[in-house]
């Protein structure tokens, strides 16, 4: 069946992706506003989590790391001892990857007498994204789905689906949160284009790449200003020589300051020849990653040694943050991108531990993804917020 | 809340939360009523409407058909419709701040464009209808804590909070002709708008709905009941007047379950078994019931289904004024029957009405934040130990005199400054374990819903000491309170370092 027919019957239009990033900025201070007057209020701190997290995913501001961390700081001073700030600030580190820290705060929240079913949930978006006992993980993502049929919980089982091989299921599951979606928020409809843009471009074997830039241009389109799918689409138009539309994808990106948009934009410089303006993108992309990584190393590890891997030009740089990467979630996907980048660094003896490291771990799935060609960046998806 | 984030997936797109429904006589024409409605709670002070919604309000004429334990509301058509959709964002052509612009279709058949955010509103030819839509000041009063079965009186919850306001005004026996009757039924709706090229979602197309007043938030999503789901979405999924008969015992009961919970908060039974289930049938029925020949004030909300309830003719026009304390009033009603008054932390909104089209305040502008921070060698209990008082804050160098009134929290500090200013400031909280206190200026300084905290917290072997404050400017400006209250906190904390 093809995408168009999928969808075929009587559908709804999202709010201008514009609005959206307006109204989510307004809403974010105000709920800051409103954390400030009374910080103990219930449910003000958990409401300027929501809006940073969402900032952070879909409004091209980095920053809202920054502010999350520092949010989570101010919350335990203000109530260090209490469930709500245990389980507010094992979201923000699951959200910056510190996924230890996150499983310490879920233990604490467990212990103060958080709620198991808040507790339970952030937990398995941390098996998730760690790739800890994805079989009992896909089993209660099931679980949640067959009882909730909520959009969210049909996203993650989505990703895990596709982190587990099982494409076809994932792609379905995509497909039918887009069908039941009922409510007209953009955010929702872009994240799951990109996530399908994903599938097609980045996780199948073999990577279908017009597919993949359907979604990745229905993302955009339902949000302008989301960085993710402008970056994936532009490495698309780039392999196929378009670079004009590449440039055009990347250049409304610049202004959000992520690394990963000078990082591509100086390939697509590159391959026009305009070596001058590449050099500048190029060293705003060094920069730009080192001060993430300075700030938030575990959230960007993997995007940072996929660039020294690339255009960045340091394999021992690359492989040094792939290996804190794949130790602090040692997914198939880490363990792919370390190994390809071990093997292009000449580290031949390291990259046959990794492979035999990943064989024990993930067997099949393992020998089917690190025996293929090495393509795209690994994405953080489930927990993540890069 | 009234209908404020009312159910899991409202939680996607804000601006389409339904949050309140009004239906007044106009304060400026007797002959005129104002219907409004309101999306997008707690939104800030840049928020717009969505462009994928429409928004309707929709009347319907309505008849009593049994009181007492035997109470009926009737509705019958034709609908009263109004329906109104928002524009994507224009840039302004003025200082680049984007406007946007709205279209009303109106029950005759008329359409009235309209600029977001413009007091003076948009009128047809004719005069017979004048529209407003854009921010303001949310009139919603909510000043209780509902945790499980208890209820505790609180602050208002939605202080400063701004909302998107529709408000519909027109000639009352032009559009309603009530000589054929004159009591009526309203709703407020928001619905996605289908659309040729888009590819998500399915039928049915509803996203939100409100009649009275809390029939989510508080009579269906009742805390106080243990394992039941929450219902709230299907409700919202449920056709305006004509909730689907397979569901219709699942919303009765859980009203049922719902309204007996509520009438045990006090501990006392006010309510007969058959008295409440009229009660819960009522409400299922989920309309907001106004009269227009008769007086429509800030009580009159519910009036009508009381009387009803009790058997007795109703004698005012029901409906919801913008002042109206509706949830105070529904308390009242739910958990001891108009036994006694039930009144919450506060019974005025952050502004009053307007007696002016559109009626509703001006919107809340941002608080304003001042925070400044001083590190001392001192440890932070030494510290504390000097600062940590409320009522001894002689540390200050500005400060000449203090006088107190009270003890603990709610205690008045009066403050006079070395230049002969007297600044009063109420204690709100205070935590010497966690070495902070937290307080709100009743006068002296340009300022309200004024906020401070002052807090101590270990700096390596030292200690850093941070004073905060949020407030509105209420006189001279921005950026000179900011420089006023800046100046107060600088001098006294940078008096620290020479005591340390």
């Amino acid at each position: 069946m093809t995408e168009a027919a999928v969808f075929d019957s009587e559908c709804f239009q999202t709010t201008d992706g514009e609005i959206a990033i307006v109204n989510l900025n307004s809403a974010r201070l105000r709920s800051w506003s409103r954390f400030y007057q009374d910080p103990q209020r219930p449910g003000v701190a958990e409401t300027v989590l929501e809006h940073e997290q969402l900032t952070a995913q879909f409004a091209g501001d980095l920053s809202a790391l920054d502010r999350l961390e520092a949010f989570g700081e101010g919350l335990g001073r203000l109530d260090a001892s209490s469930a709500r700030t245990m389980l507010i600030q094992a979201q923000i580190a699951s959200a910056l990857h510190r996924f230890s820290d996150a499983r310490h705060h879920l233990a604490q929240a467990s212990l103060g007498g958080a709620p198991s079913a808040d507790v339970e949930r952030i937990l398995l978006n941390i098996d998730q994204a760690c790739g800890s006992h994805l079989e009992e993980v896909l089993d209660e993502r099931r679980r949640i789905v067959a009882k909730s049929g909520r959009f969210e919980d049909r996203v993650a089982l989505g990703a895990l689906l596709a982190d587990v091989g099982k494409f076809n299921d994932a792609e379905d599951i995509y497909r039918q949160a887009l069908r039941e979606y009922q409510d007209v928020s953009p955010f929702p409809v872009a994240w799951v284009c990109f996530q399908l843009g994903m599938l097609w471009g980045e996780l199948v074997p073999e990577p279908q790449l017009p597919r993949a830039e359907h979604w990745y241009r229905k993302a955009i389109a339902s949000l302008p200003c989301y960085v993710r799918p402008r970056v994936h689409l532009a490495e698309i138009y780039l392999s196929s020589g378009r670079t004009g539309d590449a440039e055009a994808a990347l250049r409304p990106a610049l202004a959000s300051g992520d690394p990963e948009v000078s990082w591509r934009l100086a390939d697509v410089l590159t391959a026009d020849e305009r070596d001058g303006e590449a050099a500048v993108q190029l060293e705003t992309a060094r920069s730009g990653f080192e001060m993430l990584l300075d700030s938030h190393l575990l959230a960007f590890a993997d995007h940072g040694a996929e660039f020294y891997a690339g255009s960045g030009n340091d394999a021992s740089r690359a492989l040094e943050l792939a290996q804190i990467n794949l130790n602090n979630r040692p997914t198939v996907r880490a363990f792919h991108q370390t190994h390809t980048i071990a093997l292009a660094a000449g580290e031949t003896y390291a990259a046959a531990e990794i492979l035999a490291a990943a064989t024990m771990r993930w067997g099949s799935i393992a020998s089917l993804r690190l025996s293929s060609v090495a393509h795209g960046s690994p994405e953080s998806r489930e927990g993540a917020v890069a | 809340m009234s209908d404020h984030i009312d159910g899991p997936r409202q939680i996607g797109d804000p601006s389409a939360d339904l949050t309140d429904l009004f239906a007044f006589t106009s304060p400026e024409n007797p002959s005129r009523i104002v219907l409004a409605a309101n999306v997008f709670p707690t939104c800030g002070v840049d928020a717009i409407f969505s462009n994928a919604i429409t928004h309707s309000i929709v009347v319907r004429r309505a008849k009593v058909a049994g009181i007492g334990d035997a109470t009926k509301f009737e509705t019958a058509d034709p609908e009263i419709r109004f329906s109104c959709r928002f524009d994507g964002l224009e840039r302004g052509a003025a200082d680049g701040k984007p406007v946007q612009r709205g279209t009303c279709l109106m029950p005759d058949g008329q359409t009235l464009r309209f600029l977001v955010g413009d007091e003076k509103g948009a009128s047809t030819p004719d005069g017979t209808f004048r529209i407003f839509a854009g921010m303001r000041s949310d009139p919603f009063i909510l000043a209780w804590i509902f945790e499980g079965g208890a209820m505790r009186k609180f602050q208002n919850l939605l202080l400063n909070d701004n909302v998107l306001c529709i408000v519909v005004e027109f000639d009352t026996a032009r559009v309603l002709n009530p000589e054929k009757g004159s009591l009526f039924a309203v709703i407020a709706e928001t619905l996605p708008i289908p659309h040729p090229g888009a590819f998500v979602g399915h039928p049915p197309p509803r996203m939100d709905w409100v009649g009275r007043p809390e029939q989510t938030n508080i009579r269906l999503n009742n805390s106080g009941l243990k394992d039941v789901d929450d219902i709230r979405d299907l409700w919202n999924q449920q056709s305006p007047f004509a909730i689907d008969e397979k569901v219709r015992p699942l919303f009765l009961q859980r009203l049922k379950d719902s309204l007996a919970n509520y009438d045990m908060r006090d501990g006392k039974q006010d309510w007969t078994p058959s008295a409440l289930a009229a009660d819960a049938q009522m409400f299922v029925d989920d309309f907001m019931l106004f009269d227009v020949a008769k007086p429509i004030t800030d009580t009159s909300h519910l009036e009508i289904e009381k009387s009803t309830l009790n058997g007795k003719a109703y004698q005012t026009g029901g409906g919801r004024t913008v002042d109206a304390d509706v949830i105070d009033v529904l308390m009242t009603w739910i958990v001891n029957r108009d036994r006694e008054f039930l009144e919450g932390g506060a019974t005025k909104a952050t502004k009053p009405g307007t007696k002016n089209f559109p009626y509703f305040a001006a919107p809340n502008m941002d608080l304003q934040t001042v925070a400044e921070t001083v590190d001392v060698s001192a440890t932070p209990d030494k510290v504390w130990e000097l600062i940590g008082q409320f009522g001894v804050a002689y540390w200050h160098p500005l400060i000449a005199k203090i006088l107190l009134t009270g003890t603990g929290p709610g205690q008045l500090r009066t403050i006079e400054t070395i230049d002969g200013k007297q600044i009063i400031e109420r204690l709100d909280a205070v935590d010497n374990a966690g070495r902070f206190y937290r307080y709100a200026n009743i006068a002296g300084l340009p300022v309200a819903n004024y906020t401070g905290t002052l807090s101590v917290k270990p700096n390596g072997a030292g200690s850093s000491v941070e004073w905060r404050a949020q407030f509105l400017p209420n006189g001279p400006g921005t950026l000179i309170t900011k420089t006023i209250v800046s100046t107060l906190f600088k001098t006294g904390l940078d008096s620290l370092k020479s005591r340390f």
